[in-house]
């Protein structure tokens, strides 16, 4: 993705999924019998992602925002489905040379990534998502299907 | 009260764990059986009887408009009702018949009234299918307010009027569209209540609370809604029959 398709993410911010939220709320309806503190945990982290989602959007945010928000929707995801993803996230400190980003500019190809295997592949997926020359880079491993990297430029001018 | 055996099907462990909960709970239902993905549900009808099945929208492998439409091929397939996280999502899956939807996380209320449904229709056909009757409990309808479909509850339509090539169906959930005839939608919807009055015009006799006479042979019917509908001369008589039975 490069910095003027981050312009276009940006001026083209899609709304909340209401079908991802309501699945995350079912998931938490599950919780609230067997393990509150779970059930908790999993609305701390939906509220977390919808302030972020919700609030006005500059044209930029700090990479560490963009990460955090990255990272709230993926362990919601794996509330949804939790036999089948495993997660490994790069420390934020490891992305201190990247300046601000559009907004969404990794959940966005993260969450099409997932969404897309989720829906068309069954059985364990770890995604795991690396610092890389320009950014980040995004696996997808698991399963039968061989594995699927992505990468995701966050630095203009710098080869993937 | 028939107490039913329902087969709840999503991938979804969390939210299958919170709606198998909630089916186990219910005085309507006698068993709950739960499968994780389409090929273990398909494996559990054929080798099951189950009156209904609560069916996530999309999942891997089988997906379950996919689902529903192999039971087109069972001689006594059970009631599908949709679970999915979004209605204007799951309007594709309206393709097959299906007796309700559920938006998650289900609420108790909705549950019970789509399992109340799904009684109901065991008990007017035996054993046997509601939707052998061709009316199916929920349709897709255009949505002239904003993009894409809606899903909208047959028995939460009032009337439809006749508008060219289109019928203008309104509803308690507003007012649709929909590319068909009259004529078809009477064919199609019958078995739910509706009744042609007029040659612009079907209502659901169900919202019906009066009809009243006209000096020149014709009919007024009254709506729950408030809306007043001409009735023709020529279906007066039936339809005052059809009211009284």
């Amino acid at each position: 993705m490069s910095a003027s398709d981050h312009d276009s993410a940006r001026a083209s911010l899609a709304p909340v999924s209401a079908h991802f939220v309501n699945n995350v709320l079912a998931v938490t309806a599950s919780y609230i019998e067997d393990d509150p503190d779970r059930a908790r945990e999993v609305l701390a982290e939906l509220g977390q992602f919808l302030s972020y989602r919700l609030r006005e959007q500059p044209d930029r945010v700090d990479v560490a925002d963009e990460l955090a928000h990255t990272a709230a929707y993926l362990r919601l995801q794996q509330a949804r489905f939790p036999d089948r993803l495993a997660l490994e996230l790069p420390p934020v400190a490891a992305l201190a040379t990247i300046g601000p980003v559009a907004p969404l500019a990794i959940q966005r190809p993260v969450s099409e990534a997932l969404d897309r295997r989720l829906r068309e592949l069954p059985g364990p997926c770890s995604v795991v998502l690396r610092p890389a020359p320009a950014g980040l880079a995004l696996e997808l491993r698991g399963g039968e299907a061989p594995p699927q990297r992505l990468d995701i430029t966050l630095m203009e001018g710098v080869p993937a | 009260m028939s107490a039913l055996v329902v087969l709840a099907v999503d991938d979804e462990p969390r939210a299958l764990a919170d709606v198998q909960r909630l089916l186990e709970r219910s005085p309507r239902v006698e068993r709950v059986d739960t499968a994780g993905g389409g090929r273990e549900a398909l494996s559990r009808l054929v080798s099951g009887h189950y009156d209904a099945l609560l069916l996530d929208v999309r999942m891997p492998e089988i997906e379950g408009l996919e689902l529903a439409r192999l039971l087109r091929r069972f001689d006594d397939p059970p009631e599908v009702v949709f679970l999915t996280g979004h209605a204007e999502a799951a309007v594709e899956a309206f393709e097959v018949e299906a007796m309700d939807f559920l938006v998650k996380p289900v609420s108790r209320e909705r549950l019970d009234a789509a399992l109340a449904r799904i009684e109901a229709a065991r008990a007017r056909s035996g054993t046997g299918s509601a939707q052998a009757s061709g009316a199916t409990g929920v349709v897709a309808l255009d949505n002239p307010g904003a993009e894409g479909k809606r899903l909208v509850r047959l028995d939460r339509i009032s009337r439809i009027d006749a508008d060219g090539d289109y019928a203008q169906i309104h509803s308690e959930d507003g007012d649709f569209v929909l590319r068909a005839s009259l004529a078809q939608l009477e064919e199609d919807w019958g078995g739910a209540g509706f009744a042609r009055v007029h040659r612009a015009h079907l209502v659901n006799l169900n919202h019906a609370i009066e009809l009243r006479s006209q000096p020149n042979g014709t009919a007024v019917i009254e709506l729950r809604d408030g809306s007043r509908v001409p009735v023709a001369r020529r279906s007066v008589a039936a339809l005052r029959r059809r009211l009284k039975g």
